[in-house]
This record gives C-alpha cells, sequence and structure tokens, in this order.
C-alpha cells in the first residue's frame, strides 16, 4: 500500500515556487520573505521518479510575489515555477518570466565597477539565457547570474 | 544613425558604417585642416588618471579646429578629492562645457557620465573596459596602411600578440575587426591567452581566429602584428615572467623573412616588448599610429558637435558662409 506524506505544508492562499536548485532555496527564501510572512520551505526533496535531483519548494502564505520580486527569483532561479493558491486550488502556475535585463535588484560582481563605488542603480542585460549569464551595463563584465549578490 | 549629440562609450556602440564615416572623415580632416571648424565650442577633458598621448592629442585635436579646452589632469586637485560623486562632478561640468572627454580608473565611469550628462561624452578609457577612440585611431591607421580593409578585396591577417587576456585595445579591436574581411591570430603566453568570448563574438561573425604561442612563428605569418605590453603583475611567478618577457621581446632580428608589408603597431607606451632597432625597420609604424589620434579624434568631435551630416560631409562653416555670400 503506498503512503503518500505532504513534504511541505499545504497552504490555503498565498504563493508556491517550485523547482527551485537546491543551493538556491534558502538565498531565495531569505530575499523574498519579511520577519511577518508565514513560509514554509523543503529543500533537497524527491519526485516520485526518484531518478531525478531533488528540489527545493518555498511557500508563503497570503501573499502574491511583486514583479520586483519575481525577477530577484528569475535571476538566482531562472528555470523555477510560480503557482497561485486560492482556496487551497492552484488557479494560475507557469514558469517564472525572465526578463530582458534587470534593474537595482543585484550588486556587480567587479568590484572596479563604477556601480560599486559611486552613485548609480546597477543594471544588467540578459546575454544568455541557459545558463542564464547577465552583462554589467556600466563594466561590460559577464556573469552567471546565480553568481550575483542579490539586494 | 547620426552621430549629433551622441556619446562615444564602447565600441560596442558603434555599428561598420559608423566605424567606416569616422574613417572617411578622418582622412578628409587629415587632406583638408578646418580651423574653424568647431570655434566658440569648448572641450572638457576630466582626466581622474593620468595619460599622455589620449589627453594630448585630444586636446590637440580640438585646438587644431578652432575649439577651447579646460579641464584637469590631476583628480588631486579637484572635489572628487573631497569626496563629491562623478555623477554630481559631470553635472557640474556638463554646465561649463559643449563636450566631455574622461578618463576614469573604475570600469563603467563613462557610461554613467553618459547617462548624466546633457551633452556628449567620449570615454578616454575606464579601467580595464573600454577605450574606443583608440581602436578607431588603431582601424584608421590599419585602413590607410592596407586600403583592403574598407574594400574587402583581400582577407586581412592581423595578430595580436602580448597580454591578450588584461589588456583592453586588443579586446576592443577585435570587436572592431570582426566588422571587416580579417582573419585573426592570437599569439599570447599561457594564462594571458584571449578570452573565450572575444573569440566566440569573432566566429560569430565568420572570422577565423587561429592560435599560436610562438611569436617568432607569428612574425612571419601576418600582416599586421599589433604588440602589447605584458605586465609584470599579471604573473604570480617573477621568474617565470622574465623567462616569458624575453620571449615575447620582438627586435629586428627577428623581423628577418617576415612579409615586406608587414606593419607593426603597439598602442604605446612600449617597455622593453619591441627593441629600439626595430623603430629603424620598414616594418615599424607605432609612432605614426600614436599621430593618427589627431585627425581621428578630430573627426569625432566634428561628428558628435553636429558639424557633420550622417554620412559623415563636413557642413559649412560660418565663415565659409560669409565667404560664399560675399563672393
Amino acid at each position: 500500500m503506498s503512503h503518500r506524506v505532504r513534504q511541505v505544508e499545504a497552504i490555503a492562499n498565498g504563493t508556491v515556487i517550485d523547482h527551485l536548485p537546491p543551493s538556491t532555496t534558502l538565498k531565495i527564501a531569505s530575499v523574498l520573505a519579511d520577519h511577518s510572512d508565514q513560509v514554509f520551505i523543503g529543500n533537497n526533496l524527491k519526485s516520485s521518479d526518484t531518478s531525478k535531483p531533488g528540489k527545493g519548494v518555498i511557500k508563503i502564505a497570503n501573499k502574491e510575489l511583486s514583479t520586483n520580486v519575481l525577477s530577484r527569483i528569475a535571476l538566482l532561479a531562472p528555470e523555477a515555477t510560480i503557482n497561485i493558491i486560492r482556496d487551497y486550488k492552484v488557479t494560475a502556475k507557469g514558469p517564472i518570466s525572465v526578463p530582458r535585463s534587470f534593474t537595482g535588484i543585484a550588486l556587480c560582481g567587479n568590484h572596479n565597477c563604477i556601480t560599486n563605488h559611486d552613485e548609480c542603480t546597477t543594471r544588467f542585460h540578459v546575454i544568455n539565457p541557459k545558463p542564464l549569464t547577465v552583462c554589467c551595463a556600466y563594466c561590460e563584465r559577464n556573469f552567471p547570474a546565480d553568481e550575483l549578490t542579490i539586494l | 544613425m547620426s552621430f549629433s549629440g551622441r556619446h562615444i562609450v564602447s565600441i560596442k556602440d558603434l555599428s561598420r558604417e559608423d566605424l567606416i564615416v569616422i574613417l572617411r572623415l578622418a582622412q578628409q580632416l587629415e587632406a583638408e585642416p578646418q580651423p574653424d571648424l568647431l570655434a566658440g565650442t569648448v572641450m572638457g577633458t576630466l582626466f581622474f588618471e593620468p595619460s599622455t598621448r589620449t589627453r594630448l592629442s585630444f586636446e590637440s585635436a580640438m585646438q587644431k579646429l578652432g575649439g577651447s579646452v579646460i579641464g584637469f589632469s590631476d583628480s588631486s586637485n579637484t572635489s572628487a578629492k573631497k569626496g563629491e560623486t562623478l555623477a554630481d562632478t559631470i553635472r557640474m561640468v556638463n554646465a561649463y562645457t559643449d563636450v566631455i572627454v574622461m578618463r576614469h580608473p573604475q570600469e563603467g565611469a563613462a557610461r554613467l557620465a553618459s547617462e548624466v550628462a546633457t551633452c556628449p561624452v567620449i570615454n578616454g578609457g575606464d579601467g580595464a573596459n573600454q577605450h574606443p577612440t583608440q581602436t578607431c585611431l588603431d582601424l584608421y591607421t590599419i585602413s590607410k596602411l592596407f586600403p583592403q580593409l574598407l574594400d574587402g578585396s583581400a582577407p586581412l591577417r592581423v595578430c595580436f600578440a602580448g597580454d591578450l587576456r588584461y589588456g583592453r585595445t586588443v579586446h576592443s579591436l577585435l570587436n572592431a575587426l570582426t566588422h571587416f574581411h580579417t582573419e585573426l591570430l592570437c599569439c599570447a603566453p599561457r594564462g594571458l591567452e584571449m578570452p573565450s568570448r572575444y573569440i566566440e563574438l569573432a566566429e560569430s561573425r565568420g572570422i577565423r581566429v587561429e592560435h599560436n604561442a610562438d611569436l617568432q612563428e607569428c612574425v612571419h605569418d601576418c600582416d599586421i602584428l599589433y604588440m602589447t605590453r605584458l605586465q609584470e603583475e599579471r604573473f604570480p611567478d617573477p621568474v617565470e615572467f622574465h623567462h616569458i618577457k624575453a620571449s615575447y621581446r620582438l627586435d629586428a632580428q627577428a623581423l628577418e623573412g617576415a612579409r615586406d608589408h608587414l606593419r607593426i603597431l603597439h598602442p604605446l607606451p612600449r617597455v622593453n616588448e619591441i627593441a629600439t632597432d626595430v623603430d629603424m625597420t620598414k616594418h615599424a609604424h607605432y609612432f605614426e599610429q600614436a599621430a593618427n589620434g589627431i585627425p581621428v579624434r578630430q573627426a569625432l568631435l566634428s561628428l558628435i558637435l553636429g558639424k557633420c551630416t550622417p554620412e559623415g560631409t563636413l557642413l559649412k562653416t560660418t565663415a565659409e558662409k560669409g565667404k560664399g555670400a560675399s563672393a
């Protein structure tokens, strides 16, 4: 007899971020949730297909995410999926949208970039979607997106 | 795309057509000096770090066109030393000048300046990133030596030698050359090879890139040899640096058997990678290359200050119009 146990608590309303690479789950949780949120985090979860690598899941109760927060998640985990939950039902589901550029959400990894020294909002252009690679609009250096420090 | 009011920040901002307009106008200005073209305009030179050729050639170019120059070449005497942000310095200088030429030790500084200024900004070097006017003068030098660069009648074989990993001049020139019919040869010691993103860029534009770490072999296998300086701080082991430095030194003897038309370029300053006995050979062309900074920078100033049509045809100056009316 099969015995299915929910690995992460269900939420009545809110957002589920699924299919996160385990290395990004905790980082994403820290950038998107504040102390008043009810958050459930699962990491290295195995699906029924045990040949697949583990994944991360974050559930935030009673909250739908802003475009700015979604951009931050996209930068760290471009293959994540977003599920909107209402009354325990998935009302919308889809891959996260990766914008063509990211403004003001990450620090440039080049210590000698002017953005790390002067009054300036960082801006990165996507130059390669997979693996997600971005180019700083100021110093023109390329970076794997998951190596950037998220603001 | 019209040049009037445009910023010149990165070589990536210039198309093949833009580059051709700049080169043709430089040729025209060299042949027919225009001493009144920029009369009444002021260029601000903001050199936050030392420069010899770039600053002096920009100032000379502006003065030969009738314009004037204000600025500084030592930021320790400016408000930057008091903690003023670059953005504020640019806002202030913007009010005093018609065009800003700047060099700054931090990458991206010229891009930031271009977003703050309402007058055009020319990047005279931002850290290890870009130096687009050096690239334009390199390209102008090559096009004067080898007109086939522009007419595309035969491929031009260009060898980059030295520090290809950190040298901004070779990165920008490679980028520009990929717009033309060229074959590229990279000659670098281990650890200082051309970054793969530049190789991929060239290959994506159908340009073949070869690699050969032996400078002696490369000398015999190219039309242009573009030498760059090896910097000791790039080598963790000083013994290795001195060993490699010896193998990347070009002297007159090494040029025996080179193609008759081989020309050697160098962005300067050279240290000891080119022996002084090369200066006397027909192959040396680096001082002429530095001199070409004047017509190229004149062309850029004329274009962005709106003294030319988008195709690069010079507009008549007020003095010339007056002469025409009285005749």
